[in-house]
């Protein structure tokens, strides 16, 4: 675990979420966030080795779909709120890269 | 119509009045929202007030049901909804400006099920943005207050449901609980809250903060209420994988009266350490003592990792959270700024203008857990941590039936108390944050007033034990029979 | 020439032939439709939704996996993959990250009648993402549009070791692949509709101890491409090399109509997905039963085919290992073998004529109107000397374009039988006396007269007659006409 966070560590983490701050934002952020993470240092004190994570709190038969399409009417509603619309496409600035993002 | 004669009814008694013909739903409703003109101003626990929609439903229920027997457990009562649950047709805004103007095409599960039992939503609530807080200060709107003292907090993050509902401004609510924001308002405001087990209510159509902990609960003036909303809400749901495959609770399932004084009760040493205001211990000891007159047993416990939980808990929940926070993209549906620059310019402008700053704080706490070469460190520790918390829970309840503790270290504080320091306010969350880690149920209920403020008791109970849970609160409600809440709401009161 | 060192491994995503969507319940169907109808909130990522796992997709992923022999991991989870992209409407890929469906797979493919083997690394399903366009008549200016009518789609993605060692190579790999895919009925494997999609890493090296430099490949839309993108790729790194340089580790695109790679522009730094197993979704125990039922259900695949091909059929490799890539020729290959048993004839005809005419239409035999007891009807005839090839290959041509019978299209041709060798023998001796200066050529020992002769009775029984039988015929009147 690392007690001290870096400045350029939460630059990169906060474009990474794509959030921006002007300088005098970002430095209180920055403290509030280094002050947070330090405090995560208590759990140093714990002996892990070998318990096994909690990822999910989970049953042994979760509800699975059947394969069989069902039409959902309201897509209608969503395009109509939606901040910028044409036609039936939801609009977004161009974006750069040609070729499709693949999975 | 004065809601006065109405302050200590129970759903049960406004369908007496119903079936006798004394009152239908849209003249209890238009009582409330009498009420809610009144006070609202000054509480502002409302973000929006459902009036044409609640009342044209009023009518068609009252012509609809003309003649019949018996009505659907919910039938004409209004119910006030936490805004982080999306409602057809109806704003939801999750207490954060990126969300303005975001009108769902669908209902949560939840609200299908209130509305086929025959209920009324009668407005949305304040909360803090996405739920993240536990004081209702993080809204985007403004605060909500509390109804005992308008210069203090309600608690969060439901602290508008929980005022509502203490105000009297509607007789029942749902709210969310993710480390405590069910309990802790419920707690702050004098009333009844309940976090469900992980699983026992469907998160379908609940705007997610933290997956893994997020649960819809009720929010009422008695425990009978909480029952009865409970029965209604839970139940295994096929569009939630988290959603645990079992029938919905039923009352069936409560112990008898008889059977109360072989409940074992434990107190987690950890929860009653120099860190809590000694007045309300002294309100809660008072009530453990009246228990063990009445023949409970009570015996010491400890939860040894509980002041660990605190520390896994911020690093877990932001961590999800960080995730299911990046749909808010200014590209479907809420808010949208920028863009004149590209793309990203769109991402980055929508998103740091319309998230508030406790919003902005979490995503960059969970980005950076997940992030490359920290997974291990930050949240697979904390995955781990919630491992060894659980295991807390599973033994203490192996010596034990029910857990009580306080359900926070502190009294409702002041309004802008603790918004310098996160940390501080995180702490509010300290005895409701590790059941909600184990996935346990829990119950706040009121227990007395110290000092004109409500003081709450959580009573913990092992998975699916629901049942035990409302045996013990309504047995502690009976016994104590304090007078349900109807402050007076001014200017003037001061605490 | 000194030594090209060329390392391949391609990374494969298929559309699986689900009727509904991944984690929702929205028709897969979505080519030619409206944009945003087969959409909910779920594959939209509208606030509050959550995801479902759809159990044929995963049952089709496990298939896939058990196919390539694959060791199949005993729980299933997922993992969100973090991004930021207007296609992407909850910013995140629900997909698979250290627990996928399967490892450690084999798939067996042969170039130029070389076993080569690949093996696979994973094989993990994900969900698909919507589509972007940038240009259209809803779209004015500097915008593009998104549709989200694939967005949510499951996908099954095979990831191969670097094992390829040519452009060759790894377009044969990838044709086997997509054989397998159909074979299996777990996608179309149709790399120009997009339910087949590859990207390829390449390097290349001097020396077998230095490795290259891992450049990613994409954009590639067919399996041309894949050749000539890797072949070109292949190219411009060796130049490199042997100038002294060292090709630059990054990310580049085909461009098909300049028929070069370009570096993609937007990728500075490599994005931290920052991967954790998703919490909407609880882990699933795959028990062996499941596992059980689901290997039931896959066929012979390609090589077994291609081996029982050799065997029962007494066919040579190469051209059983063509039958078999197309399970569909392969089924039409042996129906026809059944009501006519010369398999050797019936798949020459199949490689040639049947596969030409398929081409010519850009279609699947089974698209086509020809059924397999047409085939082997027409084949009878030819057989039976009734109908010469030339005049078959003719025929088949219009019973592929018409669906008739080869009885058929001869009656409205105009073309009858000459099936009695006493009309033949007819039109044969009317031939040698109206030709006696070439039967008194072909006597004087001129074999191109005899041929002459046989084109003239051709040219009579307008291509009816088998040239053997018109050959024979003639032989025998003019030997015993002396």
């Amino acid at each position: 675990m690392h007690a001290r966070v870096s400045f350029e560590e939460i630059r990169k983490i906060a474009h990474l979420a794509r959030l921006s701050f002007s300088e005098e934002e970002f430095a209180r952020f920055f403290q509030d966030i280094s002050d947070i993470i330090a405090h995560f240092e208590k759990l140093n004190e714990l002996q892990l080795e070998g318990v096994s994570p909690t990822s999910h709190i989970s049953w042994s038969d979760p509800p699975m779909n059947a394969d069989e399409p069902v039409e959902w009417q309201g897509s209608d509603l969503v395009l109509q709120h939606a901040p910028h619309v044409e036609g039936r496409y939801f609009i977004v600035p161009k974006v750069v890269e040609k070729e499709e993002k693949l999975s | 119509m004065s809601l006065e004669e109405f302050r200590n009814f129970t759903i049960r008694d406004y369908h007496a009045l119903f079936a006798r013909g004394e009152l239908s739903p849209s003249v209890l409703l238009e009582a409330f929202f009498q009420r809610i003109e009144e006070v609202d101003p000054l509480l502002h626990a409302f973000l929006f007030v459902n009036r044409e929609n609640a009342l044209e439903r009023a009518r068609r229920l009252e012509k609809e049901w003309k003649g019949k027997d018996s009505y659907p457990p919910l039938w004409g009562i209004p119910v006030a909804v936490k805004d982080n649950i999306c409602t057809l047709g109806i704003p939801t805004t999750c207490g954060s400006r990126i969300l303005e103007g975001f009108i769902p095409p669908y209902n949560a599960t939840v609200i299908e099920r209130l509305e086929r039992a025959g209920a009324i939503v009668i407005g949305k609530t304040n909360m803090d943005e996405f739920a993240m807080g536990s004081s209702t200060e993080n809204s985007a709107f403004g605060p909500t207050r509390n109804p005992f003292d308008l210069n203090r907090v309600p608690g969060g993050s439901s602290g508008g449901s929980a005022a509502a509902v203490a105000a009297f401004e509607a007789p029942v609510a749902l709210g969310s609980d993710t480390g405590g924001s069910v309990r802790q308002p419920a707690a702050f405001c004098g009333i009844v809250g309940l976090r469900p087990t992980y699983g026992r209510v469907s998160r379908y159509g609940l705007v997610s903060f933290a997956s893994s902990l997020d649960q819809i609960g009720p929010m009422t003036r008695t425990v009978e209420d909480a029952i009865t909303l409970f029965e209604v809400i839970s139940g295994k749901d096929e569009r939630d994988s988290t959603c645990a495959p079992y029938p919905p609770f039923s009352r069936e399932e409560i112990p008898p009266q008889e059977d109360i004084r072989t409940i074992k009760i434990g107190l987690p040493r950890e929860y009653f350490s120099e860190g809590v205001d000694p007045r309300m211990v002294k309100v809660i000891t008072a009530v453990l003592r009246e228990l063990e007159k009445e023949g409970l047993e009570l015996v010491e416990v400890s939860l040894p990792h509980t002041n660990y939980a605190l520390e896994a808990y911020y690093i877990v929940a932001p961590s999800e959270a960080s995730s299911n926070l990046a749909r808010y993209d200014g590209v479907l549906y809420g808010m949208r700024k920028g863009g004149g620059q590209g793309l990203q310019d769109m991402y980055f402008q929508t998103r740091s203008f319309g998230f508030g700053p406790e919003v902005k704080r979490r995503i960059l706490l969970g980005t950076y857990s997940l992030s490359s070469g920290y997974y291990d460190a930050y949240y697979l520790k904390g995955m781990k941590v919630r491992t060894l918390v659980r295991r807390d829970f599973e033994e203490a309840f192996a010596t034990c039936h029910l857990l009580v503790t306080p359900v926070s270290p502190v009294f409702p504080f002041f309004l802008g108390e603790r918004t310098k320091s996160p940390y501080e306010m995180y702490l509010a969350d300290v005895f409701t944050i590790p059941s909600a880690m184990a996935g346990v149920p829990s119950i706040a209920v009121n227990c007395g007033y110290e000092d004109g403020l409500p003081v709450g008791m959580q009573i913990i109970a092992g998975p699916f034990r629901e049942g035990v849970l409302f045996a013990l609160a309504r047995f502690v409600e009976q016994m104590l029979s304090l007078p349900l809440p109807f402050p007076e709401i001014g200017p003037e009161r001061r605490s | 020439m000194e030594n090209v060192y060329v390392t391949i491994g391609l990374e494969v995503h298929c559309q699986l032939l689900t009727r509904a969507k991944m984690f929702c319940r929205c028709s897969t169907d979505y080519i030619g439709k409206t944009p945003n109808t087969l959409v909910c909130p779920v594959c939209m990522g509208l606030p509050g939704a959550l995801p479902v796992l759809n159990r044929k997709a995963l049952e089709l992923a496990i298939k896939t996996a058990l196919a390539l022999q694959c060791e199949i991991l005993p729980e299933v989870v997922f993992h969100r993959k973090n991004y930021f992209y207007p296609d992407l409407p909850k910013g995140y890929q629900i997909s698979q990250y250290d627990f996928p469906i399967g490892v450690r797979g084999v798939l067996e493919f042969a170039l130029q009648g070389v076993k080569k083997r690949v093996r696979i690394r994973r094989v993990h399903v994900e969900e698909d993402a919507g589509k972007l366009v940038h240009e259209g008549p809803d779209l004015r200016g500097a915008v593009s549009g998104v549709d989200f009518n694939r967005a949510g789609i499951p996908l099954v993605e095979i990831v191969t070791e670097p094992d390829l060692r040519s452009p060759e190579e790894a377009k044969e790999c990838l044709v086997m692949l997509r054989s397998i895919v159909r074979y299996l009925g777990v996608s179309d494997g149709n790399m120009e509709e997009g339910s087949l999609r590859c990207d390829a890493n390449v390097s290349v090296s001097l020396s077998p101890e230095i490795p290259g430099t891992k450049v990613e490949i994409k954009n590639m839309n067919s399996f041309r491409s894949v050749f000539r993108a890797l072949s070109y790729e292949v190219e411009r790194q060796t130049e490199l090399l042997r100038a002294g340089k060292t090709p630059v580790q990054e990310t580049r695109h085909w461009d098909e109509a300049r028929q070069v790679t370009v570096p993609s522009r937007g990728k500075e730094e490599a994005e931290d997905y920052r991967y954790f197993p998703d919490p909407d979704l609880l882990p699933f125990r795959i028990l062996p039963e499941m596992l059980q039922e689901i290997r039931a259900t896959i066929p012979e695949l390609p090589l077994q085919k291609k081996e029982r091909f050799m065997r029962e059929y007494e066919l040579p490799e190469p051209e059983a290992y063509i039958l078999a890539q197309d399970r569909d020729l392969a089924e039409f290959f042996e129906a026809c073998v059944r009501e006519f048993p010369s398999p050797r004839a019936v798949c020459n005809f199949i490689l040639t004529e049947v596969l030409k005419n398929l081409n010519s239409l850009n279609i699947g035999i089974r698209e086509s109107k020809v059924t397999p007891s047409m085939l082997a009807e027409l084949l009878k005839m030819v057989e039976r000397k009734e109908i010469g090839i030339s005049l078959a290959k003719g025929i088949f041509e219009e019973m592929f374009r018409t669906g008739m019978g080869a009885r058929d299209v001869m009656l409205k041709k105009g073309i009858s039988f000459l099936t009695s060798e006493r009309d033949l023998e007819k039109v044969v001796r009317e031939v040698i006396e109206k030709n006696p200066q070439s039967v008194a050529d072909y006597l004087r020992g001129k074999e191109k007269a005899l041929h002459f002769l046989i084109g003239q009775v051709m040219r009579v029984t307008k291509g009816q007659a088998s040239p053997e039988v018109v050959k024979n015929l003639l032989l025998r009147e003019l030997s015993g006409g002396e």
